[in-house]
């Protein structure tokens, strides 16, 4: 289960964010946004490794002493990040993995949707159950 | 030694005990060389399980043999007893052989085997000296005989080798074989007392979970083999062993809360009562029952030592956050109580002690390595250390309590000693100091931090970096260094907002308002508070505070303040409404659509929109906006970064113009580095749009102000930027880009003369238009224009005054953009046609040439009719003007010798446009010798509307050649003995000419005449000639000439013309004296041919070839 999803666009803005709990929010956006330093660091030196299919899950970016935070990198630089509580023993690699692959397919969905102009913050309320259904593992 | 015996070098010193046995005088001699010589060279380690050789050094210590010590082949802790077993001799006679030795060696290799010990080696230790070189070779040696009787099969179990005492070549060279076979066999008895430990493990390990299992006999079991790999030089396989025990331990905590409980968790479970600093030194130590930071520090420590010998300096630093994660996770895991800020020492002792180690390895490589991974383990470090500030009341601002001071007591005295150098405190040594005072407390803590921003700014984690400054910042403040404090959140405010994060940004934007309220720093306050005031994301009640916060202080301020739009205002589009073209003194007129982030009203001193001149450097780089509205779309700032690359091709041409190479070029523009607060250019706002009805109030959402200006001095502008005034607080937007350009001009008066709709007549005073238009800008009311005319045309613009040549006009007071119309009387002379007015204007020095042309209201032409000898003349008259005219009695004078008779009616005519109307007389003409020229003169009297004056109009002409002189008579015939002309048959054209000049006796009567037949050619085809020449001598008669035409068509026909000349023969001379050599023809004059046949007709009936006979 995770605690907080962001999705963050290509110029780092973010697009959608979401936490189980509303008021932890800025905490997270703190935490999230640090993130974006690892991401980018691992984005850097995954551009110099010389195979083309570059694996979109970057693993667990860093973690702090009560969470951990992963990163997912699509192919046109959009980052999904997802925070879990790190006393959550249950969630393991493979987990999180599919959880960003569900998230992956839902921020297709809403690109997809003609409404949706590329760029703007996402305020879809389907999107939103959706990703809260993933976020608690319910779906 | 049973494992759990801690004593210092026995837990270390993994070597393999060798036995001696034999004659151990001989061996003590070079035991020392041996001891030495064997881990000095590396030796492949084959092993079980298909897991990869190994090169390894192994070394070992020596031991007499015992048969008491020596242990079962079987038991699993192989590594600790006497492993492998050497029995020395110096005997070289085969015959002592036989009699001592033998059995010596009988019943040692008897206790070997009897225990299942394979391991062991013979050595012979052969001293060569004079006398054995004399000697002949024995047949055997004590070496063959030792080996048939106890190794038969395993030759490899026996060795000689020459006593390494005497140096001698040979005697290296065997010294070399006896360690290379000592250390093989010794590693093949290792490495089978390996595995059997590794099997021992492995049993005991699938035993974790029945009762009674302890995780520290596990622990000092597996460890057994960590020391032997590291022994062995295998550093990061013993790094393997660490890191199993460290997994499994923390599976038991993960499987201790959320299953069945484990008894020997228990033990770990006592409350903290030391949290001495984590040490990474070969000391450590770990004690029977440890507490979990003992073991985990044990562990970590361990761990440690292993990658520093791997020299993976970074992978240790790495590996440290996330062991103090896992460990403080695991003390709340498993419910270990401890005294407040005990973990927080004990974690900033571990961070301290990672990155000391880090501080040591200084090469450039490892320090850019490991950087990556310290940066966190300052900003860690900092913020345990801060944690623990917080709980010791050592944050500035306060003071400890006593309660405080104890628990400091407390927390030292867990924490142990560990003195380091003088001259490098140990990070016990600096915690204890930090705790000690606020000051120390202040300047460790500021350090750290400092040094965690500096380290993530180094590995380029900008945003990590600003989150540690926000901690620092809010540290500053509590110290009271609010600027210090304001730096640091601005740059934290920038890369939110680089980022785009808003409402982080929002949020330290507080912080940062709050920071310069304590630093009284007003127009910083004002700027920073308009920021939170507009910004969305945070409640609207903290909006409303820091809005009335910032109207309050606009009170206090005396200075214009400048304060970028940013996200207050935004421009949602902003459109010139006049035209691109503005003329001077025209109103230049804008409409701008804002959104207010205020969430209340503001009100407005001046809204402007700044006009700004156009140079021509700035025509080049600017870009212009094609359309008359700049829309938000324009407004988005772009991502240099997401730009569309340049790319060219380029060619490469070698000198002989053959292509050498073709690529592609990118002209990337050099990444300009984006300064970090570019404060808008505030631009002039003396010159701009303005509105007028002020205050303007401007209500939170979309407003739209329209804003305009009196365009009064030339030029080309654009619109450069907005900026609302609230008092002295100046709002002021970025410059306007693409740039919405307008201009502004002036317009000249101008002077045109306009003629009405109908041509110009001559002869007759008609209307000409004469429109002054002044221009953009008001002229001199006294200044004039001055009309010339050419000769013939006159003009008066005043009613009754008399036409002149020359006029001038005083222009008079006028309005700009006026016109006027002044009419012009012209009057051009009858008769001729083209005129032209120059105005000469007071404003430019080129007169104006205005070309009319005038038209006669009248044209006439002639025409001499003759029949045979009477003449008549035609007179035509056309009207040429639009109206009708009316004319009337008309008149001809011819002169005297001629009279005339008029044929015409005496009423007037009335002429229409274009129509024309014809007056005929006939001349009586006698035909005389003296016929000379008739001067006509034609008059008529015409006027308009019949209401005018009538005006008389006169028409001169003079009638040449008027006397017939040939009467030219033709007809068509059918040939002989054809009735009819018939179509396709061949007829005769019969052609008379009579002369009747010749009465007249003129020399200048033609004596020659050529007649041509100008026959149409789809009726009439002429056969054989179709001209010729007749002459007339001296006698009157006829000329009669037959030619041969056929009818090429059927019906009544006109007869084919036939035109007759003037034949001038060859060489006659004419007037000029001058003989021409060719004839020439010369047309008759009007009326000296009569044609008597024109408009004759034949009937043509068709030809016979249709069958038809008529």
């Amino acid at each position: 289960m995770a605690v907080c999803v962001a999705i963050i666009g290509k110029d780092n803005s973010p697009k959608y964010f979401c936490c189980l709990n509303p008021d932890e929010e800025l905490g997270f956006q703190y935490k999230v946004l640090s993130s974006l330093d690892v991401v980018e660091e691992k984005l850097n030196t995954t551009n110099k490794g010389t195979n083309d299919l570059r694996e979109l899950y970057l693993g667990m970016l860093y973690s702090l002493e009560t969470h951990k935070i992963y990163g997912y990198v699509t192919n046109t630089k959009i980052k999904f990040i997802i925070v879990v509580d790190s006393t959550n023993m249950a969630l393991r690699d493979n987990e999180i993995r599919s959880m960003f692959r569900k998230l992956h397919s839902e921020y297709a969905d809403i690109v997809c949707n003609p409404f949706y102009i590329p760029g703007d913050a996402i305020c879809s309320k389907s999107f939103d159950v959706n990703v809260k259904n993933i976020m608690t593992g319910t779906v | 030694m049973n494992g759990t015996a801690v004593e210092e070098g026995s837990v270390t010193d993994r070597r393999p005990l060798i036995t001696c046995a034999g004659e151990l005088e001989v061996f003590s001699t070079f035991e020392d060389s041996l001891f030495q010589a064997l881990p000095q060279d590396s030796c492949e380690w084959r092993r079980s399980l298909g897991r990869p050789v190994r090169s390894v050094h192994i070394g070992a210590n020596f031991a007499p043999f015992s048969a008491l010590a020596l242990p079962k082949g079987n038991q699993w802790d192989l590594i600790r007893q006497p492993l492998f077993h050497i029995y020395w001799t110096e005997c070289t006679d085969v015959d002592l052989y036989k009699t001592t030795v033998r059995d010596d060696i009988e019943n040692w290799l008897k206790e070997l085997t009897s225990r299942d010990i394979p391991d062991f080696l013979i050595v012979v230790v052969e001293n060569y000296d004079g006398k054995r070189t004399n000697k002949l070779l024995p047949r055997t040696t004590v070496l063959d005989k030792i080996r048939t009787d106890f190794a038969p099969k395993q030759g490899d179990r026996c060795i000689s080798v020459i006593n390494p005492g005497k140096v001698e070549a040979r005697s290296a060279d065997s010294w070399r074989g006896l360690v290379a076979r000592v250390r093989h066999l010794l590693l093949v008895a290792y490495a089978r007392a390996v595995s059997r430990l590794e099997d021992h493990i492995r049993q005991q390990r699938e035993r974790r979970n029945e009762i009674g299992w302890n995780f520290m006999q596990y622990f000092q079991l597996q460890e057994e083999l960590a020391h032997v790999l590291k022994m062995l030089g295998l550093h990061e396989e013993a790094l393997v062993q660490y890191d199993e025990l460290d997994a499994l331990f923390s599976q038991f905590v993960v499987n201790g809360i959320t299953g069945e409980s484990i008894n020997w968790l228990v033990d770990f479970q006592k409350p903290l009562e030391k949290w001495h600093g984590l040490k990474l030194n070969n000391s450590m130590v770990l004690s029977l029952s440890p507490s979990l930071l003992e073991l985990r520090a044990y562990l970590f420590a361990k761990q440690a030592q292993m990658l520093l010998k791997a020299n993976k300096v970074w992978e240790m630093a790495s590996r440290c956050l996330p062991f103090l994660h896992l460990t403080t996770r695991e003390l709340t895991v498993l419910e270990i109580s401890a005294p407040p800020g005990a973990i927080s020492c004990w974690l900033f002792l571990a961070c301290m002690e990672v990155l000391r180690i880090c501080d040591k390895f200084n090469s450039a490589d490892a320090v850019e390595d490991y950087s990556l991974h310290t940066a966190c383990l300052w900003a860690y470090a900092s913020q345990k250390l801060r944690d623990l500030g917080e709980l010791c009341g050592l944050m500035p601002g306060g003071a400890p309590t006593s309660e405080q001071l104890h628990t400091v007591v407390g927390l030292s005295a867990g924490m142990g000693d560990n003195p380091g150098a003088p001259d490098c405190p140990s990070p016990t040594d600096k915690l204890k100091e930090a705790l000690c005072s606020q000051e120390a407390f202040n300047k460790t803590y500021l350090e750290l931090a400092e040094l965690a921003m500096c380290t993530y700014k180094h590995i380029g984690r900008l945003r990590s970096a600003r989150l540690v400054g926000r901690q620092v910042a809010s540290f500053y403040v509590l110290l009271g260094e609010t600027q210090t404090a304001a730096a640091f959140l601005s740059d934290a405010v920038r890369t939110f907002e680089q980022d785009k994060w808003h409402e982080l940004s929002a949020q330290t934007q507080i912080e940062l308002a709050e920071c310069y309220k304590k630093a009284k720093d007003t127009k910083k306050f004002i700027k920073t508070c308009a920021n939170v005031a507009a910004a969305l994301e945070i409640d609207t009640l903290i909006r409303w505070a820091y809005f009335d916060e910032m109207t309050k202080c606009l009170q206090l301020l005396d200075k214009p303040l400048v304060v970028p739009f940013n996200d207050i205002i935004k421009i949602s589009s902003i459109a010139l409404k006049s035209d691109a073209v503005v003329l001077q003194d025209g109103m230049i007129t804008s409409e701008l659509v804002i959104e207010s982030n205020f969430p209340r009203e503001i009100l407005c001193t001046r809204v402007v929109i700044s006009m700004e001149l156009e140079t021509k450097e700035c025509r080049k780089n600017e870009k212009y906006s094609k359309n008359r509205t700049l829309t938000s779309k324009h407004f988005k700032p772009r991502d240099p970064l997401l730009q569309r690359l340049q790319i060219y091709r380029h060619l490469d041409h070698k000198q002989d113009k053959q292509l050498a190479s073709a690529s592609v070029v990118c002209k990337q523009p050099e990444q300009k580095r984006k300064d970090s607060v570019v404060a808008p250019p505030k631009s002039d706002f003396t010159y701009c749009l303005e509105i007028h009805n002020l205050p303007l109030v401007i209500t939170p959402g979309v407003n739209v102000i329209r804003l305009n200006r009196q365009a009064n001095s030339i030029g080309k502008y654009f619109l450069g930027q907005v900026a609302l005034f609230m008092k002295n607080m100046h709002l002021i937007s970025q410059p306007l880009t693409p740039r919405l350009a307008f201009e502004v001009r002036e317009e000249a008066p101008v002077v045109r003369l306009h003629k009405t709709d109908a041509p110009l007549l001559s002869g007759f005073e008609q209307i000409m238009n004469l429109i002054i238009t002044i221009g953009s800008y008001t002229v001199e009311p006294n200044s004039k224009i001055k009309l010339t005319s050419s000769r013939g045309l006159t003009f008066q613009t005043k009613p009754v005054e008399p036409l002149t040549t020359m006029l001038e006009i005083e222009l008079g007071e006028r309005a700009p953009f006026t016109s006027t119309r002044i009419p012009l009387r012209v009057l051009a002379d009858l008769l001729t046609k083209d005129h032209q007015v120059s105005i000469s204007c007071p404003w430019t020095n080129k007169p104006i040439v205005v070309k009319l042309s005038f038209t006669p209201p009248l044209t006439t032409t002639w025409r001499l009719h003759t029949v045979h000898h009477r003449k008549f003349l035609q007179i035509n008259v056309t009207s040429q003007c639009d109206k009708d005219i009316y004319v009337e009695k008309p008149q001809l004078i011819v002169g005297e010798f001629c009279k005339i008779v008029d044929r015409n009616s005496n009423s007037s005519q009335i002429i229409p446009h274009g129509s024309s109307f014809s007056y005929m007389w006939e001349l009586l003409a006698t035909p005389s010798a003296q016929a000379s020229t008739i001067k006509g003169e034609f008059s008529l009297v015409y006027s308009f509307d019949g209401i005018d004056g009538s005006k008389l109009y006169k028409y001169y002409f003079d009638i040449n050649e008027y006397q017939t002189l040939y009467i030219l008579e033709a007809s068509v015939e059918p040939t002989k003995g054809s009735e009819f002309c018939r179509d396709g048959a061949l007829c005769h054209l019969h052609l008379k000419i009579t002369s009747v000049g010749h009465s007249l006796e003129q020399n200048n009567v033609p004596k020659s005449v050529m007649y041509e037949v100008l026959a149409e050619q789809s009726v009439w085809a002429v056969c054989g000639r179709t001209a010729g020449v007749v002459s007339f001598d001296s006698d009157s008669e006829p000329q009669t000439v037959v030619l041969d035409v056929m009818p090429l068509t059927s019906g009544f026909l006109p007869l084919p013309l036939v035109r007759i000349s003037k034949y001038i023969p060859a060489e006659t001379s004419d007037k000029s004296g001058k003989i021409d050599s060719h004839p020439r023809l010369e047309p008759f004059g009007q009326g000296q041919v009569y044609n008597n046949s024109k408009g004759k007709q034949v009937h043509v009936i068709t030809g016979v070839s249709d069958g038809h006979i008529t």
